[in-house]
């Protein structure tokens, strides 16, 4: 990102990228690259498809620029893209059976991304999220993780207010369950 | 033993640590928009249709606000006169169902699928007879029951939601206008 690019506003950027100047769009991509980031890695539970999914959302959002109706909500615009991308991206992943193992004996057992620096948190809360059905998996995230209001979460998922507040409600719940079972072991 | 409401306070705590994402993201995503054709302007069309859309901030004097808002009381006033509609008015409904439970929880659309909001009670002369009543304005309502606590059943007294958006089984009510 340059740093002529630094306290720009997102419909300038736009306007700029619409006009012909596709470097404008890196400003954009540096712009939310963590934020959407942190969301896919957390739905999708793996490092290597959060990134192919949010790869993909930007690149979405970028040949669909001219779409966008408000580009000074770039961010919320692009943040509907990545909700739907993850869904598809963890649709697949779940089939080929390498994510969200349901088997709770293989989830207790089974090894996660090895990595050095992983804490005892980081794996509780991967364990306790993947085992989370993935519609209450999003609603959680976005309600508690983004601090998402109701209506907010709607419009990015197409979900109704009161089928989210429930989503919510009942993640809550599974994970109370999930951790009791975490504690008996 | 510890408290779990706080160990899921301190997960979401935990999920808003930012996370590390390859350094050469940004330069990957660009690479393949570089190899795009360039972002296309909107059509003139599209701009304008976009600027009749679009919400704006305007500027009132105080006097052209209180002008503006006498002429919408006045506005209101005249077509409530004209034409009082009734409004629907809440109907109180029964909701009945037969289970062997401790705890029988009504939960709909009504109160936000909230399970606390609305406990059925066992009539006392069948224990196995639960009950709650509810105010229902006219409408369309989506509920299920949830027993013991865990377990979700659809009213079998009554149609079964047309799909499974809410991920449990549920059913439909319909209370028409007076």
């Amino acid at each position: 990102m340059g740093i002529d690019n630094v306290g720009t506003s997102d419909a300038e950027l736009v306007r700029r990228v619409l006009g012909g100047d596709t470097g404008a769009y890196g400003a954009l991509v540096g712009r939310y690259r963590d934020r959407l980031g942190r969301y896919a890695v957390h739905m999708l539970g793996n490092r290597e498809d959060a990134e192919e999914a949010l790869q993909d959302a930007f690149v979405r959002g970028y040949r669909s620029l001219a779409r966008c109706d408000d580009p000074e909500r770039f961010g919320a615009w692009l943040y509907g893209i990545l909700v739907n991308r993850c869904r598809t991206t963890g649709a697949r992943a779940a089939r080929r059976a390498r994510l969200f193992v349901r088997d709770d004996a293989a989830l207790n057992g089974a090894p996660l991304e090895s990595s050095a620096e992983r804490t005892e948190l980081d794996d509780v809360v991967r364990r306790a999220l993947a085992r989370l059905a993935t519609e209450y998996r999003e609603a959680f995230l976005l309600k508690y993780m983004e601090e998402l209001e109701y209506e907010e979460m709607a419009r990015l998922t197409g979900v109704g207010v009161s089928a989210l507040k429930m989503r919510v409600k009942r993640a809550r719940e599974q994970l109370q369950v999930i951790l009791s079972e975490a504690e008996r072991v | 033993m510890f408290d779990r409401d706080e160990f899921i306070e301190q997960m979401i705590r935990h999920l808003r640590r930012p996370v590390e994402i390859d350094p050469g993201f940004d330069e990957r995503v660009m690479r393949e928009v570089a190899a795009l054709p360039a972002g296309r302007r909107p059509s003139v069309i599209a701009i304008g249709w976009r600027w009749l859309i679009r919400p704006r901030p305007f500027a009132l004097s105080p006097l052209a606000g209180a002008a503006v808002a006498a002429g919408l009381a006045a506005l209101v006033l005249l077509l409530s006169a004209r034409q009082r509609p009734a409004t629907p008015a809440a109907r109180e409904f029964q909701f009945v169902l037969v289970a062997r439970a401790t705890t029988v929880s009504l939960v709909g659309d009504f109160n936000d699928w909230d399970t606390s909001r609305t406990p059925m009670r066992p009539v006392r002369a069948d224990p196995a007879l639960w009950t709650a009543v509810v105010p229902l304005s006219p409408g369309r309502y989506r509920y299920a029951f949830l027993v013991n606590g865990s377990q979700w059943i659809a009213d079998p007294g009554a149609p079964a939601a047309p799909d499974d958006e809410f991920g449990v089984p549920s059913s439909v009510v319909t209370v028409a206008g007076s």
